[in-house]
């Protein structure tokens, strides 16, 4: 247990005397009651098995922020480092800030954010891995970074930024809410620390000692709706019209006259100029994602366009399954495969954990994408291997298993992309395009390689340009419609499509004249005489235009987050550190994201130590879920 | 919805094992916060927390008080000795004895070559008070330079000047829990979030508990200032006019305090003079704050049944700065705010140890609160040394501001600099490489090998830190707190304590004084000499120290006998009438009349030049520089500029930009802000070759202290970011 001191101050201890029954949002505060599975269990800190005697320790706890009293002195980001042992780089609190007026009558507001341990925890829900678990023990939202793989979708998800991916250690870790100080009654560190007399933490729903306010909203703070968070504020100074943001996102914050709450709008702080940032736009952290999720698509939907387009009787089809080089073709397409695979298993900050992807089956759609499209792996070499063998039942069965799993993996693909705190992707567009891509750059790849390798017909190349004309149609209207809407909104979207018309802006009109242009080449090939130079020119503009698209398709996201300072948590300021080698200091806080090393000793560990019913367990825990209401 | 893991695995929570705390005071501000140091079974340091029970901060820290931990193995410090023969040489290693023959040597040959004053110390305020009265005795009695001061000149020169000029003696009369019964603040160019932020949350704890109006005179927005019931957007330079106008409205309205002034001061009508050339309407013009504004704040202080002052480098840094000292005290000693519960003038000072050396290191007297100007108090140093009186010089000698004009000039040959960095702190950064390089011989003594001053040394001493070694610090409401140790020192570094010892131990005349190697023995001591003095702390010892989490002084051995323990705080000075230090005990209103002498921005320069402080940095950064979770908060220097005047230069937020003045240039990223006017950019003073290559430093006439805050530049933008970028980093090493 953690150790109170004899003259431990006042100000340490939690101060719920009473708490109400539900919280603003209608749920009830109180998580497990006596007698319930989940009630008189230790939360074996580091496998020490007492029971707190915290009063209210099945009560959901959140923190609460006099934002009017935050005075931005660190102090609060500092204490929790100090207990967690966090490096420069990574941090579980931290401050960042709006400031509006015109000197003298200027004003900085500042706010302290850590996780809110939400009633709806999305990162929890969203992690592949488990990793996560929310706790009936004052509702904590604890993330277990032995379990993680590095992945960072929890870091997707979170509207407030909570979970820290770190680069170095190629794990998540994030607030623990400071169970072991809460055990025995003490408030978490940060605000133990707080020396503006802002930070609080108590049962959610309750108002500190001479504090006045409980509101769940302050300029700044991300939407609420998506969540939930347990977090409350206070904010009775009167603010001006307009909060700005000293970081790089090109957002601020207006009052709405009537009802007092405050919205992001676009701030286009870095003009109308359109810009290039060609290194910037392919070289993203994501690129991984951009190959993987590309070749993924135009994968699935050669296989299934070839399967179908065979079981349909389509003449073109039909003449390339029964080419010579039908078989070479799928070969190609399983390397295709394995690299995008290999691209993306690479990508995560522990790939050795891989086989961790499928844990979260029930309620992550990145579990069940992984699932999909290793299935769909599984199909394609099956397939392909049956093939090659000629042995034909075996090669239907895993024709059969390749045009559901794949379908399904590019469903999950796309719905992993509907994050709400990231409105740009959480748009019907994201699924328009993969389908779209699916489709046309299948048809491409089919059409190109069996065109290279052989004789074919002249009308197949036609065919399969329909296929091309088709996907990239389908492609464009979601652009449209996605233009549209981000047009008319407010908020981080809105952003989004500044920083596309404006830092990519040349990228950008560059791939809508490459997309117009392969629609318009498609559609004369679908009715013109097609020559494999022809295809060849087509492809190059089909593949450019993609590839450029789902470079700014991740380059372009801009989540809801909080506010960040000059320097600290200011994506701006981060990437000048590693463009000009400051990060190279440690003592900067910025760290360069690195590849991580696939550890093959430590996997092999893993198989050497794990018992058969373990692995059983283990299997069997991904279909059966306790759910304890 | 709550989701079990079938399995609950254990909560995993960092834990570091801490075995021990060991008590010690920040090294940090002057604040004094008890600290404990946490070590494990190891014995390696891996913690630190705020001590509970200590009055001062109550269990609470600040960022660079909750990372103190990791100085000790921080980038740069020292291991061994470093000679070299001249500058243009690397260094080379080489043993203490002949690290300390060398500093003899050289100390006797530049004074036998050019006089006993051409040899210059230059301390600091970040030593343990035993080691300033060390020092102060090698220096005072044995090599006899009076060119002897402590870069305090920098940050407090002016409030001890104004202390000794209106009061007869320096020493904060108030303390902390003044904020717990004031019922006007009024805070001079003094930033506490930023700067001393566990003031602030006691000031924050007061004002909750009881509402005071809050006053806050500074050109910034500050996060104070934001926080203030009245903020005054002062023009830089001109707060003794606004404390003219508001004692001119003071007296006209017949709202001073005649009883106090009777009892306690002399010198009333001159001032009464003086301020009636202040008018509101004559002094709005001058100071920007109108005239309405200047009644209004001049009521609410003298009609608060108690006001009290702080003010901490907005006042200091001028070259008005004593007077700006002398203006807060007469403003308060017409309104009899001296001396009483929330009533009071209390300097918010900079260094951990800026009021052990204001004390004890006999930079500008001698020990005690002495003066080298009294015949009697230099017999009785002499004589408790065993040194000839003689020996003493009669007066003060130069300040370090002085000091380094008159190496300039070749009066000065040799440099000993303790634990300061004038290459990064001292105004005119050029001026001051070049009077470096002139030197004949320069010892840097220090705990980092990294300070930037080794580029001109000959003798690098590398020094213990804060709980590496023992003994006693003063903070700002003199308390004296105890530092313990906790660790050894790094590498072969010894302790200044030590340095200062075996340097002594070289020199003949050491034979028939005593250097006690024992820190507490120092200590007994300086309780001998402090007996009946101002600063008397002859019922203290550090054991006592320790267990009453610090002792205001005075705290007399009658006190200790007599079984009165400690009170936690709340010990004012100047508490009866008539008690002020002069011989009458009469405090004395002095009046100030106004002379503007400051370089203000022009059509070339059209700019105010304003520096300050960071709450994650401490001075040159040669500490929270390397601790990367302080250093992160503010990396790399940048520059506070109105929106609307970068707009105008075609300047964008996070862009490197030139910053000139008529001393040198200086490259910084500009952060868009409207906390300055239009007129002003705010630059902090943390960076090595940065703001004070721009800084003019003209000095205070009384104290000696430059004006950092009050000089003029323009804004160039940089068409080439990259190479900006480049030449920012190459700035500096850290």
């Amino acid at each position: 247990m953690f150790k109170v001191r004899s003259d431990e101050p006042k100000y340490a201890f939690l101060w719920d005397k009473e708490t109400k029954s539900e919280n603003c949002h209608g749920k009830p505060i109180t998580l497990t009651s006596e007698g319930d599975e989940l009630h008189g269990k230790s939360l074996n800190i580091n496998d020490e098995a007492g029971i707190g005697e915290n009063p209210n320790r099945y009560k959901q706890h959140g923190f609460y922020l006099n934002a009017d009293n935050c005075i931005g002195c660190h102090a609060c980001e500092a204490a929790c480092s100090e207990k967690n042992d966090n490096p420069a780089h990574i941090a579980f609190r931290s401050v960042g800030f709006v400031e509006g007026g015109t000197y003298p009558a200027y004003q900085r507001l500042n706010i302290s954010m850590a996780c809110n341990h939400c009633d709806d925890p999305v990162c929890l829900k969203g992690c592949p891995t488990r990793a996560y678990t929310k706790y009936a023990e004052y509702g904590a939202v604890l993330q277990d970074p032995d379990i993680c793989f590095g992945c960072g979708y929890c870091t997707w998800v979170c509207p407030y930024n909570a979970p820290q991916l770190d680069p170095v250690k190629g794990q998540v870790t994030k607030c623990n809410m400071c169970v072991d100080r809460l055990e025995v009654g003490l408030k978490p560190a940060c605000v133990s620390a707080c020396l503006g007399n802002a930070l609080d933490f108590g049962v959610v729903e309750n108002v500190p000692e001479n504090r006045e306010e409980c509101k769940t909203e302050i300029p700044g703070f991300p939407r609420t709706d998506i969540t939930n968070p347990n977090i409350r504020f206070q904010q009775t100074r009167q603010t001006h019209r307009e909060m700005t943001r000293t970081d790089s996102v090109p957002l601020k914050y207006h009052k709405n006259e009537k009802t007092g709450i405050f919205k992001p709008v676009v701030d286009r702080k870095k003009g109308a100029q359109r810009k290039w940032n060609c290194k910037k736009l392919m070289l993203t952290h994501e690129s991984a994602h951009v190959a993987f999720t590309l070749l993924t698509q135009a994968i699935v939907g050669a296989f299934v366009l070839l399967i179908l387009g065979d079981f349909s009787g389509m003449p073109a089809l039909a003449d390339v399954k029964a080419s010579s080089n039908y078989n070479i073709l799928l070969t190609i397409m399983l390397v295709l495969l394995t690299f995008g695979l290999f691209k993306l298993n690479m990508h995560l900050g522990k790939p050795h954990r891989f086989y961790r992807g499928f844990y979260n089956l029930r309620h992550s759609p990145v579990s069940r994408e992984i699932a999909g499209v290793s299935l769909f792996f599984t199909a394609l070499a099956g397939y392909t291997l049956f093939s090659w063998l000629e042995i034909e039942a075996m090669s239907t069965l895993f024709a059969l298993l390749g045009v559901v799993s794949g379908p399904v993996g590019v469903y999950y693909m796309y719905r992993l992309y509907r994050i709400k705190a990231r409105p740009f992707w959480d748009h019907w567009q994201t699924g328009s395009a993969f389908l779209g891509n699916a489709v046309a750059i299948g048809a491409i790849l089919i059409g190109l390689v069996t065109a290279s390798l052989g004789q074919m017909s002249d009308s197949f190349l036609s065919s399969m340009a329909l296929f091309v004309f088709l996907g990239l149609l389908i492609e464009s209207i979601g652009h449209i419609f996605h233009a549209r809407d981000l047009n008319t909104e407010d908020g981080e979207g809105a952003a989004s499509w500044y920083e596309q018309t404006t830092k990519f802006g040349w990228p950008y009109l560059i791939s809508n004249i490459l997309l117009a242009s392969a629609i318009l080449m498609a559609g004369w090939f679908i009715v013109g005489p097609v020559t494999l130079k022809g295809w060849l020119l087509l492809t190059l503009v089909v593949i450019s235009a993609a590839a450029i698209k789902r470079s700014l398709f991740f380059a372009l996201v801009i989540p809801t987050t909080m506010p960040g300072a000059f320097f600290w948590k200011n994506e701006g300021f981060q990437e000048h550190a590693k463009e000009t080698g400051l990060a190279e200091m440690q003592q900067v806080g910025v760290a360069y994201d690195r590849h991580a090393r696939f550890k093959t000793d430590e996997l092999i560990e893993t198989i050497k130590t794990t018992s058969l019913k373990e692995v059983i367990e283990q299997l069997k825990s991904i279909f059966y879920w306790k759910e304890i209401k | 919805m709550l989701f079990g893991r079938n399995k609950k695995n254990p909560v995993k929570m960092v834990d570091k094992g801490i075995q021990k705390w060991t008590y010690a005071t920040c090294g940090y501000c002057s604040v004094g916060c008890a600290i404990e140091v946490g070590t494990n079974a190891e014995g390696k340091v891996v913690g630190s927390r705020g001590v509970a029970g200590a009055d001062v901060n109550r269990g609470k820290l600040c960022i660079k008080g909750i990372f103190e931990h990791e100085l000790f193995e921080s980038e740069g410090r020292g291991d061994n000795p470093l000679v070299r023969e001249s500058i243009h040489q690397g260094y080379r290693e080489t043993d203490w004895d002949t690290a300390a023959a060398k500093v003899k040597n050289e100390i006797r040959r530049i004074q036998e070559t050019h006089g006993r004053d051409s040899f210059a110390i230059v301390s600091t305020g970040q030593l343990l008070t035993e080691e300033f009265y060390t020092l102060g005795k090698l220096t005072r009695g044995i090599i006899g330079t009076n060119n002897y001061d402590g870069n305090t000149t920098l940050c407090m020169a002016s409030a001890v000047s104004g202390y000794k000029r209106s009061f007869g003696s320096d020493g904060p009369p108030g303390c902390y829990e003044d904020f717990e019964h004031t019922n006007c603040l009024m805070a001079w160019g003094s930033n506490l979030p930023e700067q001393h932020p566990i003031i602030y949350w006691r000031l924050q704890e007061a004002r909750e508990k009881r509402d005071f109006p809050l006053i806050v005179v500074d050109p910034r927005v500050t996060m104070l200032a934001q926080k203030a019931d009245i903020h005054l957007a002062i023009t830089p330079g001109t707060d003794v006019v606004l404390q003219n106008a508001l004692m001119h409205v003071i007296l006209k309205e017949g709202l001073e305090d005649r009883d106090y002034i009777e009892a306690n001061t002399n010198g009333f009508e001159q001032l009464e003079t003086e301020v009636q050339k202040y008018d509101p309407t004559t002094a709005a013009a001058i100071c920007g704050i109108d005239e309405d504004t200047i009644r209004n704040v001049a009521k609410i202080y003298a009609k608060a049944d108690s006001a009290m002052s702080i003010w901490t480098m907005g006042i200091n840094q001028s070259t008005h700065g004593s007077d700006g000292v002398v203006g807060i005290n007469n403003l308060n000693l017409i309104t009899g705010n001296v001396g009483k519960k929330g009533g009071t003038s209390l300097s918010i000072t900079g260094q951990c140890n800026a009021m052990g050396t204001r004390e004890w290191s006999s930079c500008s007297g001698l020990p005690g609160y002495r003066y080298l100007e009294n015949a009697e108090e230099r017999a009785e140093v002499a004589k408790f040394w065993n040194v000839d009186p003689e020996f003493f010089p009669k007066k003060r000698g130069l300040a370090q501001t002085d000091i380094f004009p008159a190496i300039e000039t070749g009066e000065i040959k040799g440099l000993w600099l303790v634990a300061t960095n004038p290459m990064t702190s001292m105004a005119d950064t050029e001026r001051t490489r070049k009077i470096l390089e002139k030197l004949d011989f320069l010892v840097v003594q220090d705990c980092f090998a990294d300070v930037e001053t080794t580029q001109y040394a000959h003798l690098y001493l590398p020094a213990a830190t804060w709980s590496e070694k023992e003994g006693v610090y003063t903070n700002t409401e003199r308390r004296v707190n105890v530092v313990r140790k906790v660790t050894e020192p790094h590498g072969n570094s010894k302790s200044d304590l030590q340095i200062f010892n075996l340097i002594a131990s070289q020199f003949k005349q050491s034979e028939q004084m005593n250097f006690p190697a024992e820190p507490a023995n120092v200590f007994e001591e300086m309780k001998t000499l402090s007996k009946g003095r101002l600063v008397d702390i002859s019922g203290m010892d550090h054991d006592l120290i320790e267990k009453s989490r610090g002792i205001q002084w005075p705290y007399t051995e009658q006190q200790a006998d007599s079984g009165e323990t400690p009170p936690p705080g709340g010990k004012r000075l100047y508490t009866e009438s008539g008690t002020f230090r002069f011989a009458d005990g009469m405090a004395k209103l002095i009046p100030l009349p106004f002379i503007d002498n400051n370089e203000v921005p022009d059509e070339q320069y059209p700019f105010w030049l304003n520096t300050g402080r960071l709450v994650e940095h401490f001075h040159t950064r040669t500490k929270t520089g390397k601790i990367g979770n302080t250093n992160k908060y503010s990396p790399i220097p940048f520059m506070e500029i109105n929106p609307d005047a970068a707009i105008e230069l075609g300047i964008n937020q996070g862009e490197y930009v030139r910053c000139v003045s008529r001393r040198g240039d200086a490259v910084v990223m500009a952060m868009l802000t409207q906390r300055v006017p239009r007129n002003m950019v705010f630059i902090p003073f943390h960076f090595h070759d940065c703001v004070n290559r721009l800084t003019l430093g003209l000095l205070d006439p009384h104290s000696r202290q430059p004006a950092f805050k009050q000089s003029a530049t323009r804004i160039e933008i940089l068409e080439d970011q990259e190479a900006a970028a480049q030449l920012s980093m190459e700035m500096r090493r850290f």
